[in-house]
């Protein structure tokens, strides 16, 4: 994880902005920590396609989605606690990303990138259409008694079980790390990512990494959509908006940045749950996400005067 | 020879959809208006894509001038036509606003951020309930033309109509250069003398108006707006399936694409009404897998092989 | 008369000098050799003058004006163009109407005069079959549309990167001569980045040598072509 002289006056600001959120009202920064967990650990694997395949997958939240319906049908049919149908239903991913990647994406990366973001906004509608076919908008709700443990700190009592989303986002990050940096695999991957005409020259399978990757994020990505199902009520287009947050994130970090993806789902965690705390401004917190990122990229574009 | 027929080929077309009221019942026509509404919006995301800007929010823009005209009618007391025009020149200004900050972004940074502000006028539409009615919406107390169903299509026709016009204006002008050396080469467009964020600034306002004039006619076709109608991501999608099946970047590709979607929608709703759409988004993938420039673009294919 | 004169420029990417102080000048009529091994900054360096990048520091003047922070298409309109080492040229538009693009552009003019004067240029330039797709066309054609491309800006300064890569001894010669023609019947300023020493030997006045960002040397080819420390930068060799 990079730490140099810059980000030190920000890690500043952000101690005594989640001071001062705690001081005002201290469950508004806890759900805000629990928001960012989710959300990060949602975009990391989007972030994992982005920096090594290079391509915007706008189906990222339909694969949430996916693999959410998925938990729900396996647990239901098997009497399984979702947490065990996980993994069936990452047996189900792989399967399902490695066929999406090899009948469709694959085809389109030498295509210009429109293309490739056409087409992945193609994939989420029909994702989208199918579970409404298959299992109409009616929401469904796992209610699972574990997931409504609370502690009480003086005061404050709150929900614990959400922060098994920052968990997972922690674990991710570091085991990605490990991955991209120690394995032999992974350091291909890196090359393939920064320098693919490159990587082929030196003898990496290019494509093989391609598959490999694509197919893990959207293992990744079906793991977080069981855990996702477990907390919350699930709709067939319950994925959209997370494909927006996460590329929000993924933007504001910069390719390749996974820490900074941390960073920023603090950000955005703690901003939406501060919105959602305000009386009568709770319909506004979502749009605290895209006007962050459309102000940070808009900066950034600036910064960089490209034209 | 050529140059007759490209000429007469368009206009007996019009005549031909001009005089449909005249021996078509009241149910044809409602289909002819919606086929009309996705045609114009297929078009106006081809414009912009003729830059090759992938734009994901032309519902923003649509529901946007929907909603200003209808507010404009009903809070201001303004007659229709002048309702409807000022609620385009506000989308327009809007989009000028925005274009200002959003068009120093490519590729998948617009493409998500168009996303990201269609998203964000719903919400603000949604729940600024004081002003715009919030989630229940508003009705006008009367339709235009007193919901006379021949004159609803006319209009409707007069307004995608205007909609080809710019659609071949950009064509035949100097624009078509800027726009596709934009597209395919950027960097030697700028070399070259083409300003790129003028053009696409231009580009964005231009279409970002005729979304919001497609809005508000049909705003005052049907007499209400409510967000989730206006805003409905079908604007989005349909368009965007008519414009890839008919073919993109020209005119005739999204005419074509809107009138064998807009006719085959009707019949699909009717035999799958849950999931429909699903199959707009395979037609999104087929298209963009095997036939990339869509059926005109196989035509005109076709057409400068014979050539030679 | 137009005169590009630079001065002490200066492209820096984030750790990486790219172009390190570079003071140079040309004018009018000048052909003017850019060399210098591999990664020297030669690129950069055209990139920096056409604006695709703005310098770190230093300034760039033509023709009496400070262009350091104009956009690239300001440039061009004032009438500096370049050709591009990997060339792309548009897919979707025909041989004519890559040409046409400067002339609509950069000089401003209506449809119909841009592609009378293209046609013309092409004329010059030995092309024909202009309604072809730019897929179809030789290496050779591809060069040569490249450059009428560029001189479609109706420039004053025109940087030419690499054009004779790939071209047999025969077409060398054929281009060797219409560069030099063009310059002298337009009275153009040209740069030249060459890596084949024949070709600047025939066609430069001048010569400047670019080492990792560095002018290390400058002068007639003769001259400089014996300086032992551009001898050793194309050499390698102990620093």
């Amino acid at each position: 994880m990079r730490l140099n002289r810059k980000v030190i006056p920000w890690i500043v600001i952000g101690v005594a902005a989640a001071a001062a959120i705690a001081a005002w009202k201290p469950t508004a920064l806890i759900y805000g920590v629990q928001r960012a967990g989710l959300y990060a650990a949602i975009a990391i694997p989007m972030a994992l396609v982005l920096g090594i395949v290079h391509i915007v997958n706008l189906s990222h939240g339909e694969t949430l989605m996916v693999a959410a319906y998925a938990t729900y049908t396996i647990a239901q049919a098997l009497g399984l606690d979702p947490w065990l149908a996980l993994v069936p239903v990452m047996a189900v991913m792989a399967i399902l990303g490695y066929l999406i990647f090899q009948l469709t994406i694959k085809h389109t990366l030498k295509a210009p990138e429109l293309n490739q973001l056409i087409l992945t906004f193609g994939i989420a509608i029909t994702l989208t259409q199918l579970v409404t076919l298959l299992y109409t908008t009616q929401t469904r709700k796992m209610h699972l008694s574990y997931v409504s443990a609370s502690l009480s700190i003086g005061e404050t009592s709150f929900g614990v079980y959400d922060f098994v989303f920052v968990a997972m986002a922690i674990a991710m990050a570091v085991a990605l790390n490990v991955f991209l940096t120690k394995t032999r695999f992974g350091k291909a991957a890196v090359a393939v990512g920064q320098n693919p005409r490159g990587a082929a020259i030196v003898g990496i399978d290019v494509q093989k990494v391609y598959v490999v990757i694509f197919t893990l994020s959207v293992i990744l990505t079906g793991i977080m959509g069981s855990l996702f199902m477990t907390r919350q009520s699930i709709f067939p287009s319950v994925g959209g908006p997370y494909t927006m947050k996460c590329f929000s994130l993924v933007a504001m970090a910069g390719i390749g940045n996974i820490s900074g993806i941390l960073y920023g789902s603090l950000v955005l965690g703690l901003a939406e749950a501060v919105i959602n705390g305000i009386k009568g401004m709770s319909g506004w917190s979502n749009i605290v996400f895209f006007l962050l990122i459309i102000g940070v990229i808009g900066v950034r574009a600036f910064k960089e005067r490209k034209i | 020879m050529k140059k007759i027929t490209s000429g007469i080929f368009p206009i007996s077309l019009v005549l031909l959809a001009a005089s449909l009221p005249l021996f078509l019942g009241a149910y044809p026509q409602a289909v002819a208006r919606s086929v009309f509404t996705y045609m114009a919006l297929a078009l106006t995301w081809d414009i912009l894509l003729r830059s090759g800007q992938v734009s994901f929010g032309i519902v923003g823009f649509y529901g946007l001038g929907s909603y200003a005209a209808i507010l404009l009618a009903v809070r201001a007391g303004m007659p229709p036509a002048v309702a409807i025009i000022a609620a385009s020149l506000f989308a327009a200004l809007i989009a000028f606003a925005l274009g200002f900050l959003v068009l120093r972004l490519r590729a998948m940074y617009f493409s998500i951020t168009t996303l990201a502000l269609a998203e964000i006028f719903k919400v603000i539409i949604h729940n600024w309930n004081s002003f715009t009615g919030g989630p229940e919406g508003i009705v006008l107390p009367q339709v235009v033309f007193n919901g006379d169903s021949r004159a609803l299509y006319w209009l409707s026709l007069g307004m995608v109509l205007v909609v080809v016009a710019v659609s071949v204006f950009f064509e035949k002008s100097r624009l078509h250069y800027s726009l596709t050396a934009i597209r395919n080469n950027e960097i030697a467009a700028r070399t070259s003398g083409v300003d790129i964020f003028a053009n696409l600034l231009i580009t964005f306002t231009v279409t970002s108006l005729l979304q919001g004039l497609i809005g508000g006619v049909q705003v005052f076709s049907y007499g209400f707006a409510m967000p989730d109608s206006a805003f409905d991501g079908n604007y989005t999608l349909l368009p965007l399936a008519i414009a890839l099946l008919g073919g993109i970047h020209s005119t005739w590709g999204p005419i074509i694409g809107a009138i064998l979607l807009g006719v085959a929608s009707e019949y699909l709703k009717l035999k799958i009404p849950y999931g429909h759409l699903l199959v707009y988004g395979l037609i999104i993938i087929l298209v963009i897998l095997f036939i990339p420039n869509g059926i005109y673009g196989l035509v005109r294919k076709g057409r400068s092989k014979r050539n030679g | 008369m137009a005169e590009l004169i630079t001065k002490k420029l200066t492209k820096q990417f984030g750790g990486l000098v790219a172009v390190n102080d570079v003071s140079f000048s040309i004018k009018s009529g000048e052909i003017l050799g850019i060399i210098g091994p591999n990664g020297a900054g030669k690129t950069t360096f055209i990139n920096l003058i056409s604006g695709i990048y703005l310098p770190t520091s230093g300034s760039i003047e033509f023709d009496g004006v400070d262009i350091s922070q104009k956009p690239a298409h300001e440039r061009a309109r004032m009438g500096i163009a370049r050709t591009y080492q990997l060339i792309h040229p548009m897919e979707n538009l025909d041989l004519l109407e890559n040409v046409m693009i400067g002339f609509l552009f950069a000089q401003k003019q209506s449809i119909a005069k841009a592609r009378a004067n293209a046609e013309a240029l092409c004329g010059t330039m030995g092309l024909a079959n202009l309604h072809r797709p730019v897929s179809k066309l030789t290496m050779l054609e591809t060069k040569k549309m490249e450059i009428a491309h560029a001189l479609a800006n109706g420039p004053k300064l025109l940087f030419l990167d690499e054009v004779m890569a790939g071209l047999n001894s025969d077409e060398t010669k054929d281009m060797i001569a219409t560069v030099k023609q063009l310059a002298k019947e337009r009275n153009l300023a040209v740069g030249v980045v060459e890596h084949v020493m024949g070709v600047i030997r025939e066609l430069t006045d001048r010569v400047i040598v670019l080492e990792s960002g560095e002018l290390i040397a400058e002068g007639p080819y003769s001259v400089v072509s014996k300086n032992p420390r551009v001898v050793q930068a194309y050499l390698g060799g102990a620093a």
